[in-house]
């Protein structure tokens, strides 16, 4: 199965090798030869420190990774494996407990908007229209009024909500408002989009959609994408890789490259596609089961 | 369904129905997360009062067909003119003693008569200037201080203990403290109205800057913004609902603290108006001083759910 020898190459063993190649690359800072990967986590760890426990408590460990500029990579993993958190930790908004995250070659230290992030709950803000919202991180990055609004418009239009710019979030659907929270997440330009199960909560319908024109918009803009979710047809859809990670604590278990010859016509129904989903469903049922098991001896 | 004024956290919204005891509690509860230890002792006051300010709500903010808007209105004047038949036909037929409770026909004769004279302009003019700068001295001092509790963790701690002992201290219990440092004139009247404005305000602006989502929070950090830019952003605006419901609570207690000021001592005002003429006996007066505060009350409550409405188009239904 062709799968699974690319994913031999790509396993958390041949993640070690990465680490030293990236390692070695990052000295050099500018160095031309060896460009550094997009976003770099190396061998990183978050701990929690838990109320009425003294020991701390274990979200993700010794996690490595590289991606790719403009690479579109998928992340799997069993629910509360720290999916959520290797987010934030990427984004910023949390700094590693151990080890470091990399975005060109420079350590991440604290958010920026050369990354974007999408979340599920779309967090729009409820009393900014959609322009407005959209605005928002434009004038945290101080750009003029008159080019806010331009722009706005250009990522409304993008998004395909031409015309429902003077709707606030309660007057619009879900669908509609994560395209408002893409929109908004694009508008400044980041080099990184990170999306945190951005359509787990939508009808299958408006996901499909949604899908399609997120990968639309990803050819378009050629933005690096982490795109978090718990659905195997959606990883295999969307990413052209999928990292598989363990139950907790969060390590990346298999990294496996997803290669259609064509993207023409129903993908799901390609044989490669099964292939694919059966792969990973094998991977996860494991890790699942952990999961599950973690959940009921902790509460 | 609720309707579009419904507020996300504050007062409810339904109409006055038996469950609104526990929403009512809204516009205190948010003290117990500010100021440990809750035990309110002004519970019941907002209750009472709320239910009526639920009731205006409805009144203001039902936005149904005009079929339907029709029949509750008919509905609504019809309760009305029920009350003011039975106030003119009870005392007509003896059923109570026209003597204290005269029919409604000469109150409206005597409150017009008041007007002419110029006597009800002048005690209520004298009301309102009490009772509009006590309101306007709380707004402009409890919301930077609710806004500083809720937002720093060390000026809520080195407040709480303090804000905790007065606010379960009944204002109406400091009222002779306020008459002893201020004297019997305005200054004593106005600080007893912005101490009870004050309470509403302020546990309502800290609980809106305490509980705005976390999410929305996380997603302007994510974007760059500092502390003072997400203050600024994402705190203010998110607060400002649950703010407004305080500023209602305090509009309805501007008023209703005050008559009970001006009856213990003043020389002007409606709460004058009405215990002189009781002292007086000229009932008719004091009905006629009773009518105008209600008046006066509601035309507020429906002032402030104005403006409420403008800053809130935003809320969600
Ligand atoms: N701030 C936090 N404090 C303590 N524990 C946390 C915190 N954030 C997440 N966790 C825990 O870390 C684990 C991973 O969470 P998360 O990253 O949200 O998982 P996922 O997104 O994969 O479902 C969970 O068990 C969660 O309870
Ligand atoms: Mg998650």
């Amino acid at each position: 199965m062709s799968a699974h020898g690319r994913a031999g190459r790509r396993g958390t063993g041949a993640g070690r090798g990465a680490v030293e190649q990236g390692a070695s690359a990052v000295p050099g800072h500018g160095a031309p030869a060896a460009r550094p990967a997009k976003i770099g986590i190396r061998d990183v760890g978050k701990t929690f420190r838990v109320r009425g426990s003294d020991r701390p408590f274990t979200a993700v460990d010794g996690i490595d990774l590289d991606v790719r500029e403009g690479e579109f990579l998928t992340l799997v993993g069993p629910s509360g494996c720290g999916k959520s958190t290797l987010l934030d930790l990427v984004a910023g908004l949390t700094a590693p407990t151990r080890g470091e995250i990399l975005i060109d070659g420079r350590a991440v230290d604290g958010p920026g908007l050369d990354r974007g992030i999408v979340f599920q709950q779309y967090a729009l803000f409820p009393w900014r229209t959609a322009l407005a919202n959209i605005e928002f991180g434009l004038e945290a990055k101080a750009v003029p009024r008159k080019e806010r609004r331009e722009r706005a418009r250009h990522y409304l239009d993008l998004v395909g909500l031409d015309g429902f710019g003077q709707r606030y979030p309660h007057e619009l659907s879900g669908g509609m408002r994560q395209r408002v929270a893409i929109a908004r997440s694009l508008a400044f330009d980041p080099d990184v989009l990170l999306m945190d199960e951005p359509f787990a909560a939508l009808d299958a319908q408006t996901r499909e959609s949604l899908q399609e024109e997120l990968l639309r918009i990803w050819e378009k803009t050629g933005k690096t994408v982490v795109f978090i979710t718990h659905g195997i047809d959606e990883a295999i859809y969307l990413g052209q890789r999928v990292a598989v990670m363990t139950s907790r604590p969060g390590r990346i278990k298999r990294v496996i490259d997803v290669a259609f010859d064509s993207r023409e016509g129903d993908l799901r129904a390609d044989p490669r596609f099964g292939e694919y989903r059966h792969h990973i469903w094998t991977l996860l049922r494991d890790e699942v089961a952990v999961a599950q098991e973690q959940e009921r001896t902790i509460g | 369904m609720a309707d579009t004024l419904t507020p996300a956290r504050g007062a409810g919204p339904s109409g006055g129905t038996a469950g609104d005891g526990g929403e009512n509690a809204d516009g205190t509860r948010p003290a117990g997360r500010a100021v440990p230890g809750t035990g309110s002792a002004r519970g019941d006051a907002p209750t009472a009062d709320d239910r009526a300010t639920n009731f205006f709500r409805t009144v203001a903010g039902t936005r149904t067909s005009v079929a339907s808007r029709l029949v509750t209105g008919v509905n609504r004047s019809l309760a009305l003119v029920l009350l003011a038949g039975v106030w003119e036909v009870l005392p007509r037929t003896g059923a109570v003693d026209p003597v204290f409770v005269p029919p409604l026909s000469e109150v409206l004769l005597a409150w017009y008569d008041l007007l002419l004279d110029g006597r009800l302009a002048e005690h209520f003019q004298a009301s309102l200037t009490r009772s509009f700068s006590g309101f306007g001295l709380a707004i402009v001092l409890a919301i930077p201080l609710g806004l500083a509790i809720g937002w720093y963790r060390p000026v809520a701690d080195f407040l709480s203990p303090v804000l905790e002992l007065f606010r379960n201290t009944s204002a109406v219990a400091l009222l002779p403290v306020f008459i002893l440092i201020f004297g019997l004139g305005e200054t004593s009247k106005i600080v007893f109205v912005f101490y009870a404005c004050a309470w509403p305000i302020l546990l309502n602006t800290v609980s809106g800057v305490r509980t705005v989502e976390p999410l929305l929070v996380k997603s302007a950090r994510s974007m760059g913004l500092g502390p003072v830019r997400l203050f600024q952003k994402v705190i203010l605006p998110a607060a400002v609902p649950t703010v407004f419901t305080g500023i209602r609570l305090a509009g309805a207690y501007s008023i209703l603290v005050l008559i009970f000021a001006e009856m213990v001592g003043a020389k002007a005002g409606l709460g004058y108006l009405i215990q002189d003429s009781q002292f007086s006996f000229r009932i008719p007066d004091m009905y006629a001083g009773i009518i105008t505060i209600s008046a006066l009350g509601l035309l507020f409550n429906l002032l402030l759910l104005g403006v409420e409405r403008r800053f809130s188009t935003w809320r969600t239904t």
